[in-house]
């Protein structure tokens, strides 16, 4: 009983990790640094591993108080930005948040940022799934 | 270039080496292309009155005679596209060498509310030596942008006061005589940006309508 009762435990463990943890891997997560408390933008790659669809919902961060999911975006040689609510992601097929498109927009520091330092940024994904990311802070320059 | 070539192999009648003739002192007379969108003579030279950040001094586009001048109008709450387009127009100057020093980058703040003179100070030394940033009354703003067709818009600011600044994304170059020579695309690259900055400091004064 005693045994019955440990194996519930860790399968209840694992669920609880699979319900938590979405099949997604993120690669090149970086921040580029600007001074002051100017909003400074987010990038990485993201690939969903899972066999159905995985949507991005957002994220969040101990170290801003506001992030937002952004999109640049240039129509007749003037470039603005619009929000976006969710990126969708097909299985297998990498999604780039690069500089010129997708990008988080990190605003509000909570504390002092250097070039050099990583920041835990927490990615939110559908059915309250959340995947913590170590971002890179970067040069202006985006080295 | 290459339509001269095909020229000279297709003359066979006297009609055609004459028009061959013409052809090659047509193409003498042309520079070769440029690598960066040629908009020579469709722009005003380089005229403003503004206020540099660094040190508060009025400055006028005359005071950049003699340097390669290129123009960017931006705003410092802007995360993506501005820095990332002054990061490429610095390596692509850094890449000059010994030259960068002739090169002078120019951001204009479209934000004059939010981009203080001091923040504008602190944002332009963080990119580097060649960046200078500019700031100008509404007024002035508004006439600098509409000579160079510039246009701009703020978006609603949200509950932290917070807004979007819409801007035109083109760079403008202009050479050591403030004349208006080639435009810088989202899509071109720093190496190409660097060969014809390179070709524009090689000039002689004066030799190039």
């Amino acid at each position: 009983m005693k045994h019955v009762l440990f194996a519930m435990v860790i399968l209840g463990m694992a669920m609880t990790a699979h319900a938590g943890q979405p099949a997604v891997s993120v690669s090149d997560a970086r921040i580029r640094w600007l001074p002051g408390d100017l909003p400074m933008a987010g990038y990485f790659v993201v690939t969903s591993h899972a066999s159905g669809p995985v949507r991005l919902l957002g994220a969040t961060s101990q170290a801003f108080s506001d992030v937002m999911m952004h999109r640049s975006l240039e129509q007749s040689g003037v470039t603005r930005m619009a929000h976006v609510d969710f990126v969708d992601l097909a299985p297998g097929e990498p999604v780039s948040f690069a500089p010129g498109g997708y990008h988080l927009m990190l605003m509000g520091r909570t504390q002092e940022l250097h070039p050099g330092e990583a920041v835990p940024v927490t990615l939110r994904f559908n059915n309250g799934q959340s995947l913590e990311v170590n971002f890179r802070v970067t040069g202006v320059q985006g080295e | 270039m290459r339509v001269c070539a095909a020229t000279a192999r297709a003359s066979g009648s006297r009609f055609l080496v004459v028009l061959l003739v013409s052809l090659l002192v047509a193409c003498g007379q042309n520079e070769p292309p440029w690598e960066l969108r040629n908009i020579s003579g469709l722009m005003p030279a380089l005229d403003f009155t503004l206020t540099e950040a660094s040190d508060g001094a009025t400055v006028h586009g005359k005071d950049f005679r003699g340097k390669v001048v290129l123009l960017y109008f931006g705003y410092t709450h802007c995360p993506d596209v501005c820095p990332t387009t002054l990061a490429l127009l610095n390596h692509a100057v850094k890449a000059l060498g010994a030259n960068a020093d002739q090169v002078r980058i120019l951001f204009v703040s479209v934000d004059p509310a939010r981009d203080t003179l001091a923040q504008l100070k602190t944002y332009a030394a963080a990119f580097g030596p060649w960046v200078v940033g500019l700031r100008g009354s509404e007024a002035d703003l508004r006439e600098f942008t509409r000579r160079y067709r510039v246009s701009y818009g703020y978006g609603k600011p949200d509950a932290s006061g917070a807004y979007e600044v819409s801007h035109s994304s083109a760079v403008y170059v202009f050479d050591r005589e403030g004349r208006i020579r080639l435009m810088i695309g989202s899509t071109d690259s720093a190496p190409t940006i660097t060969g014809d900055l390179q070709r524009l400091l090689a000039e002689t004064p004066g030799a190039s309508t």
